[in-house]
């Protein structure tokens, strides 16, 4: 996951060790522009498409990893 | 014997795919209003920052915006009477007329009607609308080619937007991405034509990602609570991103099957400029990433809904389509939901600018 919390550094503009399973969203501006930005993000690292809405419930950076497994399965 | 589903090589495997010949494009020209309209214009209602925000995702610096009493018809008329002087087409040759916008200028009755009176074509030509946006252009450019397959000889397919009358100048999502222009292409009967194989698709359950809700027939829900005007542009980005995602590859993969072509055989994808930051994540995906194979011309008009195909036809790509033949394939995605592809090749086009009106 450590290009997942890479790449939300660069999506917030911070440096990639300020970012981590606790992160907190909502104090790195989570508004719609990141969200489609982390769409992006795990489809390139991973293939698999999350849905904007769920992105949109999460709290911290541990809750976006715990969706991916979701994009598997479903 | 697992038949038809194991062989997709036999009878209709892939559903959606057409194949049209005999239908040549001619020339296009696109009409812009006024002079560009830079970023600093729109900062001043929504503040530099989240104009700044918007700007590095969308890529949009600037665009054209019509007068209040300027139309997407009006538009389309200005490039419709640049192409059929260009061309030499005589009004009374054209056999039919197709407008595609979602701005036309009355409920009733179609745009194409009046557009048809204000080009002086001849009575025994058809016109009529077709409301769709983003997919539009290669929407039209079916309907033209089906016509023509009909019968019709000559066919003027007008589209165009003034998206700047929908959105709400208070909504950072849509206020920066979009932008105004008309665009006129001329279809015609060709018999030594290459062939054009088109591929259309809709997803109807994500019709509220890209909605304005109020000012059709249906009532608006009274308890429905709106953070924006509901006769405004409602756009839920991330909806249509994923949407996008989703459809965009896999429709270019089976346009390419269809036609048994590998990736690099097409000289450049002309794809809707959405946003840049989502061209460029699918110009990945679909192995476009140069601005050779993957023009991209939203920095300077925005996200002009029906017309970024045609304003890439005849900016972009207009040296290379007036001095000869290019293998392209033209994608739009979008409102509706609904999309569409289409690959040929294309030129040596008569015309292909950009005027001012």
């Amino acid at each position: 996951m450590q290009n997942l919390y890479a790449g939300l550094a660069e999506i917030f503009e911070i440096d990639a060790s300020e970012v981590g399973p606790d992160t907190v969203l909502a104090n790195h501006n989570w508004d719609s522009l990141a969200i489609v930005s982390t769409i992006a993000l795990v489809d390139e690292i991973c293939g698999e498409l999350l849905d904007g809405a769920a992105l949109n419930a999460c709290v911290t950076a541990s809750d976006i990893v715990a969706l991916i497994p979701q994009a598997k399965a479903a | 014997m697992t038949t038809a589903a194991a062989t997709p090589a036999e009878g209709r495997s892939r559903r959606g795919g057409y194949v049209l010949s005999g239908v040549a494009l001619r020339g296009v020209i696109c009409a812009v209003p006024g002079a560009p309209v830079a970023n600093s214009v729109i900062a001043q209602t929504l503040g530099d920052q989240a104009v700044a925000d918007v700007v590095k995702m969308v890529g949009v610096e600037t665009r054209h915006w019509a007068a209040p009493d300027q139309t997407s018809a009006d538009l389309c008329a200005a490039a419709a009477e640049r192409l059929l002087e260009k061309l030499q087409w005589e009004p009374d040759s054209v056999d039919a007329l197709i407008f595609v916008t979602q701005t036309p200028d009355h409920p009733l009755p179609a745009s194409a009607c009046l557009l048809h009176g204000r080009l002086g074509l001849a009575t025994d030509c058809q016109a009529f609308d077709v409301n769709l946006g983003c997919s539009g252009y290669v929407y039209g450019l079916w309907l033209a080619a089906s016509l023509i397959q009909s019968g019709c000889r000559r066919v003027l397919l007008l589209a165009g937007e003034t998206s700047s009358r929908l959105v709400d100048p208070s909504d950072r999502g849509t206020a920066v991405l979009f932008g105004d222009a008309g665009s006129a292409s001329a279809i015609e009967q060709d018999s030594a034509a290459p062939t054009l194989r088109f591929r259309m698709g809709t997803d109807g359950a994500g019709a509220g990602a890209l909605m304005v809700p109020q000012g059709g027939f249906r009532p608006v829900d009274p308890d429905r609570a709106f953070t924006l005007d509901p006769t405004r542009l409602h756009m839920d980005g991330g909806e249509v991103f994923t949407f996008t995602l989703r459809e965009v590859p896999k429709l270019v993969a089976d346009t390419l099957a269809d036609a048994g072509l590998a990736g690099e055989a097409v000289d450049a994808y002309l794809l809707h400029q959405a946003n840049r930051f989502m061209l460029r994540h699918i110009g990945k995906k679909i192995g476009a990433t140069d601005a050779e194979r993957l023009p991209i011309n939203i920095d300077r008009y925005g996200n002009t809904s029906s017309a970024t195909i045609p304003l890439l036809l005849a900016d972009d790509m207009a040296e290379r389509l007036t001095a000869g033949a290019t293998r392209l394939m033209l994608v739009g995605f979008g409102v509706g939901l609904s999309w569409g592809a289409v690959l040929g090749e294309f030129g040596p086009l008569a015309c292909a600018e950009v005027i001012s009106a």
